[in-house]
């Protein structure tokens, strides 16, 4: 078993805590692991990377090839992006919607978010607001994470355990706020694996994804049956649309708001 | 026997505590910066009795290792690969007198420029000295390779040198740690007239390093790591190095039982076996990461026409840049996965460079310089330096035209003065300026050049992680007079928005004076604000400095 990954973003966002979480977590899994990280003038608010690769056997280069990554685990939607000729084909993209803009072409968010909702596998969400909202600001890394969890080759307990190890030394309350941040994003990912089972198609489900209010525990039945009944109608694809490009967070058992509900 | 995740540059610390270190000195520098911070932390975690601080510079670093090694104690300095061109004095000579106490040098490449000016290959300093380098693969290799040079350095009498790149220095993996040896005794050599390099001992001196060549290349030859398979007379030949062996085995995969191959990991090459692959081979494909350093050799710079040599110099792989996997794929005509593509992204996809941070005060530092720049003379240039302040020369100050290597900046302004520039500007930072840039202010001041030479004091080394700084607050200043600059052409100013004015006027008095002026623009890192704190808590402990309260800006 080999499963290449590529963690991403700019420079402070915690792209290296990330990487720690999954080490550890693999080396508890009893799996091998090696990983490259970017350092140095980078980490001044420029692209950073590290990637992890994990293996039933030892691992050659620390370097993944083209092609073979599983997934790209990103805290930025643009640095989402910047790896994908290392993604697989039918590899994942894990990724916060919110763009951090220290750059002074960055490019129009409609367009961007038109690529990033273009992919076929796509988790994308407001981590940043989901982390804010878990208590701990700098945690949407965790968010990120957690919406990936149950694509990583061990058991979701592993990346609790070292997310509490990583952040013990904080105190109790990053650790809760961090768990927390982590579990919104396992519901953001249960969900629309949920919606998409229930035949929303995958784009229209990834759009509404990006801007619910997700909490630390999985969603209520009733309200994954609300959102499937409203995104099979007819204007579902539409709605999804509205709802992404009005850029406000939705709680997730709120009734759509009477402005996006319908085509203007 | 435990294990840890270490770094490649934490496996080299640990390797080197458990060879029974005494002390480590370093300047830091990416990729290098790591190791002494693994050391500094683990001694300071564990109460190790293991001396060594961060540096003035790489120089300074090796000569305080060697005064270990002389003294019959094990020593290990660490340093990015364009640091061993300011330690290529004593590292020269070193290897003329000879090492007493193990001496290793860890020193990291950087092919592909990630973070540094150059690629240089530290093979041919090693090589120049005619002393031993190894060069681990990875980082269990990494934490063996570095004991094993101790040993093998104080058995031999040589400096080591362990040769790191960027991708294993900066690369996690799990690593089986051993026993720790206990550190030497002090002991002094036994020959001083070895370690004395006046004329008449330096020829036996060197004489020495001459003799000992036939032990390092018996060294090498054996070395389980430079390890000769002969799959069959007459199949490819493949010689391999470093961590291009890691490339090769996962490009390859089981198409390497097609090839006889030759791994290296111990220089000087081990030509006995480099002669056996090549009798044995229709042919030899050299692949390392870095200049083409075993293939010069081996192909005689191309004049080998015995059989065909293929390699960087050949045009088979690339002359520049690391290499990885898919670069060796190609090379060897194997297909490189297809990824994921999706259409539109090329429009949306644009490069996202480092850049000062929010509030940096290298920010409001280079808006003045600007200002006088637009009244005097827009086209003039600005030498500038290495650290976060080379960002300076990208959008949107645009404000600095050089950055060669550490310290140069006040020295090219000099050079500048002396073509015709009047005033020319020069910009380091505090760590810069004692790293080397102070020599050079010392020239200025004897001929009272005419330049303006910004010190951009932010408290910390800051590109690097938040490293100390040597000189800051008022003992810069007293060094800055020291160095005999005129206290009135000695300004020092707050580098803030509210204060553009003020400073403003400042600086273009400076730019009215003739002569030389140092103008100390004094803001403290904003990102490294908790280090700032515990670097002065704890220098401030060990040695407090004079001026330390009578000058001091506060802070304590």
């Amino acid at each position: 078993m080999n499963f290449d990954l590529v963690l991403c973003g700019v420079g402070g966002q915690g792209v290296l805590s990330t990487a720690y979480v999954i080490d550890h977590a693999a080396v508890d899994a009893g799996l091998h692991f090696k990983q490259p990280e970017i350092h140095g003038m980078s980490q001044r608010g420029g692209a950073v990377s590290a990637q992890v690769r994990l293996g039933s056997a030892p691992i050659a280069s620390d370097l993944i090839s083209a092609g073979e990554a599983r997934a790209v685990l990103s805290v930025e939607p643009l640095e989402s992006l910047r790896y994908l000729s290392l993604l697989s084909k039918d590899g994942w993209v894990f990724t916060d919607v919110t763009p951090l803009k220290n750059m002074a072409d960055y490019p129009d968010t409609a367009k961007l978010y038109e690529v990033l909702f273009s992919l076929p596998r796509v988790v994308a969400v407001n981590a940043t607001r989901l982390a804010a909202r878990a208590g701990a600001s700098k945690a949407q890394n965790m968010v990120v994470l957690g919406a990936a969890a149950s694509l990583l080759p061990f058991a979701v307990e592993l990346l609790e355990k070292h997310l509490r190890a990583l952040f013990q030394v904080k105190g109790e309350h990053v650790v809760k706020a961090n768990l927390k941040a982590f579990q919104m994003g396992l519901s953001a990912r249960a969900f629309k694996a949920a919606l998409v089972e229930r035949g929303v198609p995958a784009a229209v489900a990834a759009r509404v994804v990006a801007r619910l209010d997700f909490d630390p525990a999985p969603v209520p039945e009733a309200v994954v049956n609300a959102w499937v009944a409203r995104l099979t109608r007819a204007d579902g694809e539409a709605l999804s649309k509205r709802l992404l490009a009005s850029g406000d967070a939705l709680p997730l058992d709120a009734q759509v708001p009477a402005a996006l509900a319908s085509s203007p | 026997m435990s294990q840890e995740i270490l770094l490649g540059d934490e496996a080299v610390a640990r390797g080197a505590i458990d060879a029974g270190l005494s002390a480590a000195y370093a300047y830091p520098g990416t990729p290098s910066t790591e190791i002494f911070e693994a050391i500094h932390a683990l001694t300071k975690q564990h109460q190790l009795p293991i001396r060594g601080f961060w540096s003035t510079n790489e120089k300074v670093a090796l000569e305080e290792a060697i005064g270990v090694s002389y003294c019959g104690k094990r020593a290990l300095v660490s340093m990015k690969h364009v640091g061993l061109n300011v330690a290529a004095d004593p590292f020269m000579n070193v290897a003329v007198s000879g090492a007493w106490g193990g001496l290793v040098l860890a020193v990291a490449d950087d092919p592909s420029m990630h973070s540094s000016q150059n690629e240089q290959d530290s093979r041919y300093f090693a090589d120049f000295a005619q002393v031993l380098c190894l060069e681990p693969a990875d980082q269990q290799e990494a934490y063996e390779l570095t004991q094993e040079a101790f040993e093998v350095s104080e058995r031999l009498r040589v400096p080591v040198v362990l040769r790191l790149v960027t991708r294993l220095a900066h690369s996690r993996a799990m690593v089986a740690l051993g026993e720790r040896r206990a550190q030497n005794a002090l002991r002094y050599v036994d020959d001083a007239g070895l370690y004395t390099l006046i004329p008449s001992n330096a020829r036996r001196a060197y004489a020495g390093l001459l003799e000992k060549q036939p032990a390092l290349q018996r060294y090498s030859e054996e070395h389980r790591l430079n390890a000769l398979t002969i799959r069959g007379d007459g199949k490819p030949g493949l010689i391999v190095s470093g961590i291009a062996w890691t490339y090769l085995r996962e490009a390859l995969g089981a198409r390497l039982e097609d090839y006889n191959v030759l791994r290296v990991s111990v220089y000087p090459l081990p030509v006995g076996k480099v002669r056996a692959l090549l009798d044995r081979s229709s042919e030899l494909m050299v692949v390392e990461e870095g200049y083409p350093f075993i293939e010069r050799f081996v192909s005689a710079l191309g004049l080998f026409r015995e059989k065909p040599v293929k390699g960087k110099l050949t045009g088979h792989l690339p002359r520049m840049g690391e290499l990885n996997p898919d670069v060796l794929r190609e090379a060897f005509g194997l297909p490189v996965k297809a990824s994921l593509t999706v259409p539109g992204l090329e429009e949306v996809l644009r490069p996202r460079p480092p850049r000062l941070c929010d509030a940096c005060p290298h920010g409001d530092s280079y808006e003045l310089i600007n200002e006088v720049r637009r009244e005097l003379d827009a086209s003039m240039r600005v030498m500038g330096d290495i650290g976060c302040y080379a960002l300076g020369y990208s959008k949107p100050y645009q404000a600095i035209h050089s950055c060669l290597c550490m310290g140069s900046s006040i020295g090219m302004a000099i050079g500048a003065a002396h073509a015709g520039v009047s005033p020319s500007l020069c910009v380091i930072g505090d760590g810069t300026f004692t790293h080397t840039g102070m020599n050079a202010l010392l020239d200025a001041v004897i001929e009272n050049t005419n330049i303006k030479v910004f010190i951009l004091d932010n408290s910390i080394v800051a590109m690097t992680g938040g490293q100390p700084t040597t000189m800051s607050d008022a003992h810069l200043e007293n060094l800055v007079l020291g160095l005999g600059v005129k206290k009135a052409h000695l300004r020092t100013l707050t580098p803030v928005p509210q204060r553009h004015a003020e400073n403003l006027a400042v600086v273009r008095e400076e730019l009215a004076y003739q002569g030389l002026s140092v103008i100390i623009a004094r803001r403290a890192c904003v990102r490294y604000v908790k280090e700032i704190k515990e670097h002065k808590r704890e220098r401030g402990a060990s040695a407090p400095l004079e001026g330390d309260c009578a000058n001091c800006a506060g802070g304590c």
